[in-house]
C-alpha cells in the first residue's frame, strides 16, 4: 500500500492584515502575526485586537492557521501585562502562540490553552533543548538556522515533537537571541523588538594578516533559500517551512507563499521535483527583493560562501512592485493602487493566487475618474482594461527600468 | 559573596588560593567558548586545584547543534568525574546535565532571562540538580536584589570581564584572509564602522565560531559591597584576556573597596570600564519612536486609510471597518504629521464612479476632496472618537 506522503506545511510572515490576507489566498498554510506588544518587530505595522479577531476569522475560513508572535525576551514588568493578552488570543482562537522566554511558556499556560511554539530565538539546536522545551510544555520547535534537515528529522524523531524550519528570507549572522549590539550600542533591545542590524555594517578590521585595515561587511549574512531542498525536508517529516520577513511587502508575502505552497502541492502530487517548473519558482523568488541566496547550513555548516560581504542596496533589484489590485471588474478595469510608477505601454506582470503569471501591456492607462495618464504616479490609484480572471488582491508587478 | 573567576594555569591556582578563593572555573578546549586547556590539561588543573582546596566548575558553555552535540558527550563524560558541578548555557546541555550528569548544575542564564518567572522556571525544571544561576548583565540593581532574594538557588553575576556581543558559529574572520588558514586557528581583530561611533571592537574566531566584545569592559566592581548586601553570592571576575597579574589586584579591591585603588586599576585596565544597565535599563524607551503612532489605527470606530488624495477632485478611502461608509457619516481623518481634518460626506461613490449610499468593507470610496488631507491618512468615524 502506497504510504501518503506527509507535506509540511508553508508558515508565511503577515506583518499586516493586509499581508496576512495576501499570505492566505497565494497559498500559505499558516501565517505568524504580531500584535502591538511582546514581539520582535516594535517597527512592523503589527495587529490591533481588531485585526487579530479579523486576520483569525479570514484564515480560519480558508483552513489557514494563525501563530501569533510573543517572541520577545520580556522584562517583569512587560510580563505583568501578558496575562490580558494572552486570555484575548485564546478566545479568538489563536492556534499557537511563538515563545522565546520560559517565563512567557509559563504565563501563556497558566492563563489559556494555546499551544505553544518555541521561537528560532531560544536557539534550540538539539534533541536534548527539545526535550527541555517539550517538558516546560511546548508542542513543537521552531529550531535554531544552524542545525542542518538532517539533524532537525534526527530531532524530530527522538524528541517526539512538531519541527519546525526556516526555508526562506534574511538571516541572523549571530545565534539568534544571542546578539546585544543594539542593546550596548545603541541602547535598544535587540531582543524586545529594537534590533538596529549592526551586522549589516560596514566594518574596518585591523590585526588581520595584512597591513592595512581591511574594509567588509563581515558580519552580514546571505538570505536563506531552502527551494531545492525541499524533498530533504519532506523525507525527514518537518512539520513547518517558515518563511521570514514580517517586515517585507506584500509581494514578498505573496510570492513566497505562491512557489513554496504550488512547489510542494507539486511534490504531493508527483513525489518528486523533477519539472521544469523548478526552475520557474527559482526565477519567482529571483523577482522578489534579496540579498543573494544561500542554503546556510540546510545541508553542510554554512562558511565563508555564506557571507554577504556587499553593501545593501535594494535600487538594484531587477523586479519592482507595481502595485496591488485593488478591485478588479469589467465595470470598473483593473484598478492598481501604484506604489512604483509605470507608464503607458509599460509590460505588467499580474501574479494570480495559484497558477502561471498574467502579462498585459498597459497600452491604456486612465486615472480614478476616467482621465486618460501616460505616465502614472505613486500614490495614486489607475485603472488599465479589464483581463478575464484577474482578481482584488492579485499583484503587479514590472521589471525595473534601473 | 564569593569570589569566582577561571583559571588557565597552575600559576593561576596559586593566584586563586593565595586570594582565598573557594572556587574555580575550568574549561576545555573543545568544550568552551574560549576554553585553551585541552583534556589532560584540564584533568591536571582539576587534581591541582582540589589539592589546593578549590572547587572545580567545569564550563560547557558553547551552543551546540545535534551533531555537535554528540560529538561532545564522550568527553563530557570523561572530564565531568574530575568537576564538581556543571556550568552551562546550551539549553540541550542543561537537560543533558539534569537527566545524565550526577552533578550539581550551574546555568548561564545571561541571554535574556529578564523576568523571575523564566529563571525560577529553570530551577524548578533542573528536578533540585540547579545549584546557581548566573544572571545577565542587562539587569539593573533593584532587579538582581529582587533575583537574589527570591530565586531558591544562589546567584552569580559578572563582575568584571569583556562583554559578548555576538556569537556565531560560522568562520567570519578566515573568510577574510587571503590565504587558507589552518583549521581551529585562533584569530583576533578590531572592528569599527562609520555607522557606530563605537571603535575597536574586539573579534576573535576559533574552532567554535566568531565573537564579538564591546569596546569596555563590564565592571561593578565599586558596587560590589551593594551587591553583596542584596543577597548576591557569587561575583565573577573574568580576567581571561588580561594579565594574569591583575587578579590580584582586583581580588583585593573587590574584597575591600578603595577608591583610589579603583582609579589606578581604571587608568592601568587594558580598556575603558562601563556598568552597563546596572543603575536603570530603558532599552525599550526608544521603542515609541520606531514607527509613526498616527499611522497605527484604532479599535473599533477605524474606518479606513486614504490610498487617493486628488487635489480640488476627491478622496479615495479604502474601507476596513465591517459596519462600511455611508452618505453623511462625519468623519475624522488624521494626516500622518498629526493635524486632524473634520467631513461630513455629501458625495458617495464607488470604484466604478456611481452615486451609491453605502459602500462595503472591502471596497474603495470615492468622496469628495477635503483640503490637506494626504495618502495615508487615517479616517475615523467621528461620532466615536474621544
Amino acid at each position: 500500500m502506497k504510504v501518503p506522503i506527509k507535506i509540511p506545511e508553508v508558515l508565511a510572515p503577515a506583518g499586516s492584515l493586509d499581508k496576512l490576507k495576501v499570505a492566505v489566498l497565494y497559498g500559505a498554510n499558516a501565517v505568524y502575526v504580531g500584535g502591538q506588544k511582546f514581539g520582535l518587530r516594535t517597527a512592523a505595522e503589527n495587529f490591533t485586537q481588531d485585526e487579530l479577531r479579523e486576520g483569525m476569522s479570514f484564515a480560519h475560513e480558508r483552513s489557514a492557521k494563525v501563530y501569533v508572535v510573543l517572541n520577545s525576551f520580556l522584562h517583569d514588568k512587560d510580563l505583568a501585562e501578558l496575562p490580558d493578552f494572552v486570555r484575548f488570543l485564546d478566545e479568538i482562537g489563536t492556534d499557537a502562540v511563538i515563545v522565546s522566554d520560559l517565563g512567557v511558556v509559563q504565563a501563556v499556560r497558566e492563563h489559556s490553552s494555546i499551544q505553544i511554539h518555541i521561537s528560532t530565538q531560544a536557539s534550540a539546536l538539539n534533541i536534548q533543548s527539545a526535550l527541555l522545551w517539550k517538558k516546560a510544555g511546548a508542542s513543537r520547535i521552531v529550531l535554531g538556522r544552524e542545525v542542518s534537515v538532517k539533524e532537525a528529522g534526527k530531532i524530530r524523531r527522538e524528541a517526539d515533537i512538531e519541527i519546525e524550519m526556516f526555508i526562506h528570507g534574511s538571516m541572523c549572522m549571530a545565534y539568534s537571541g544571542h546578539c546585544v549590539i543594539s542593546n550596548f550600542t545603541q541602547g535598544r533591545d535587540s531582543n524586545r523588538g529594537g534590533c538596529a542590524h549592526s551586522c549589516r555594517f560596514e566594518y574596518s578590521l585591523e590585526g588581520l594578516d595584512t597591513q592595512e585595515k581591511k574594509k567588509a561587511y563581515f558580519m552580514s549574512s546571505k538570505d536563506l533559500e531552502g527551494l531545492r531542498i525541499l524533498p530533504a525536508f519532506i523525507e525527514e517529516g518537518i512539520d513547518s517551512l517558515k518563511i521570514e520577513g514580517r517586515m517585507k511587502s506584500h509581494l514578498y508575502a505573496g510570492t513566497m507563499s505562491k512557489v513554496y505552497s504550488e512547489a510542494l502541492k507539486f511534490y504531493a502530487g508527483h513525489g518528486h521535483f523533477l519539472s521544469d517548473d523548478l526552475l520557474k519558482w527559482e526565477e519567482e523568488l529571483g523577482k522578489v527583493s534579496h540579498r543573494a541566496y544561500t542554503q546556510a547550513s540546510l545541508v553542510e555548516k554554512a562558511g565563508a560562501e555564506s557571507i554577504f560581504n556587499e553593501r545593501e542596496n535594494s535600487s538594484e533589484d531587477e523586479w519592482q512592485m507595481v502595485g496591488p489590485v485593488i478591485d478588479a471588474s469589467p465595470k470598473a478595469g483593473i484598478v492598481i493602487e501604484v506604489r512604483n510608477a509605470f507608464n503607458q505601454g509599460d509590460e505588467l506582470e499580474i501574479l494570480p493566487f495559484s497558477g502561471d503569471v498574467i502579462k498585459v501591456f498597459a497600452h491604456e492607462i486612465m486615472d480614478l475618474t476616467m482621465k486618460a495618464v501616460v505616465r502614472t504616479r505613486p500614490s495614486t490609484l489607475v485603472r488599465i482594461p479589464y483581463v478575464e480572471g484577474v482578481q482584488s488582491m492579485y499583484l503587479v508587478r514590472q521589471r525595473s527600468k534601473v | 559573596m564569593k569570589l569566582t573567576t577561571y583559571a588557565q594555569n597552575l600559576y593561576d591556582l596559586n593566584v586563586l588560593k593565595d586570594q582565598g578563593y573557594n572556587e574555580v572555573i575550568l574549561e576545555a578546549k573543545s568544550l568552551s567558548r574560549f576554553g585553551k586547556l585541552s583534556r589532560e590539561d584540564f584533568i591536571l588543573l582539576s587534581n591541582r586545584s582540589k589539592e589546593l582546596g578549590l572547587r572545580v566548575l567545569m564550563e560547557w558553555d558553547i551552543l551546540m547543534t545535534e551533531d555537535v552535540f554528540g560529538s561532545k558527550i564522550k568527553e563530557v563524560q570523561e572530564l565531568l568525574p574530575y568537576a564538581d558541578a556543571l556550568r552551562v548555557q546550551d539549553t540541550g546541555a542543561l537537560n543533558w546535565g539534569i537527566t545524565y550528569s550526577g552533578k550539581p548544575l550551574q546555568f548561564i542564564a545571561e541571554n535574556g532571562n529578564h523576568n523571575l518567572k523564566a529563571l525560577q522556571g529553570w530551577v524548578d525544571l533542573a528536578n533540585g540538580k540547579m545549584e546557581r544561576i548566573i544572571l545577565s548583565i542587562e539587569l539593573s540593581k533593584n532587579t538582581i536584589e529582587e533575583y537574589a532574594k527570591k530565586l531558591t538557588v544562589p546567584c552569580e553575576l559578572l563582575g568584571l570581564g569583556r562583554i559578548l556581543l555576538f556569537y556565531t558559529p560560522r568562520p567570519l574572520l578566515s573568510a577574510l584572509m587571503p590565504e587558507k588558514i589552518a583549521q581551529n586557528q585562533e584569530l583576533a581583530a578590531t572592528g569599527e564602522s562609520e555607522e557606530s561611533p563605537h571603535k575597536g571592537f574586539p573579534i576573535v574566531e576559533n574552532q567554535h565560531g566568531t565573537f564579538m566584545f564591546h569596546i569596555k569592559e563590564f565592571c561593578l566592581v565599586e558596587f560590589a559591597r551593594d551587591l553583596e548586601k542584596s543577597g548576591l553570592a557569587f561575583f565573577r571576575i573574568d580576567q581571561r584576556w588580561e594579565k594574569p597579574s591583575r587578579l590580584v589586584e582586583i581580588s583585593q579591591l573587590t574584597k575591600e573597596f578603595q577608591s583610589e585603588a579603583f582609579e589606578k586599576l581604571k587608568h592601568d585596565y587594558s580598556q575603558d570600564l562601563m556598568r552597563g544597565f546596572y543603575l536603570v535599563n530603558k532599552t525599550d524607551i526608544l521603542f515609541p519612536k520606531l514607527k509613526n503612532s498616527r499611522l497605527q489605527k484604532r479599535e473599533g470606530h477605524y474606518v479606513g486609510e486614504v490610498l487617493e488624495s486628488e487635489k480640488g477632485s476627491h478622496l479615495a478611502i479604502m474601507v476596513k471597518n465591517p459596519k462600511g461608509l455611508k452618505v453623511t457619516d462625519i468623519l475624522k481623518i488624521l494626516h500622518p504629521k498629526g493635524e486632524v481634518f473634520e467631513t461630513k460626506i455629501y458625495s458617495l461613490k464607488n470604484v466604478a464612479l456611481e452615486d451609491v449610499n453605502e459602500v462595503p468593507a472591502g471596497e474603495l470610496a470615492i468622496i469628495q476632496f477635503v483640503g490637506g488631507v494626504w495618502v495615508k491618512s487615517q479616517v475615523f468615524y467621528h461620532h466615536e472618537i474621544s
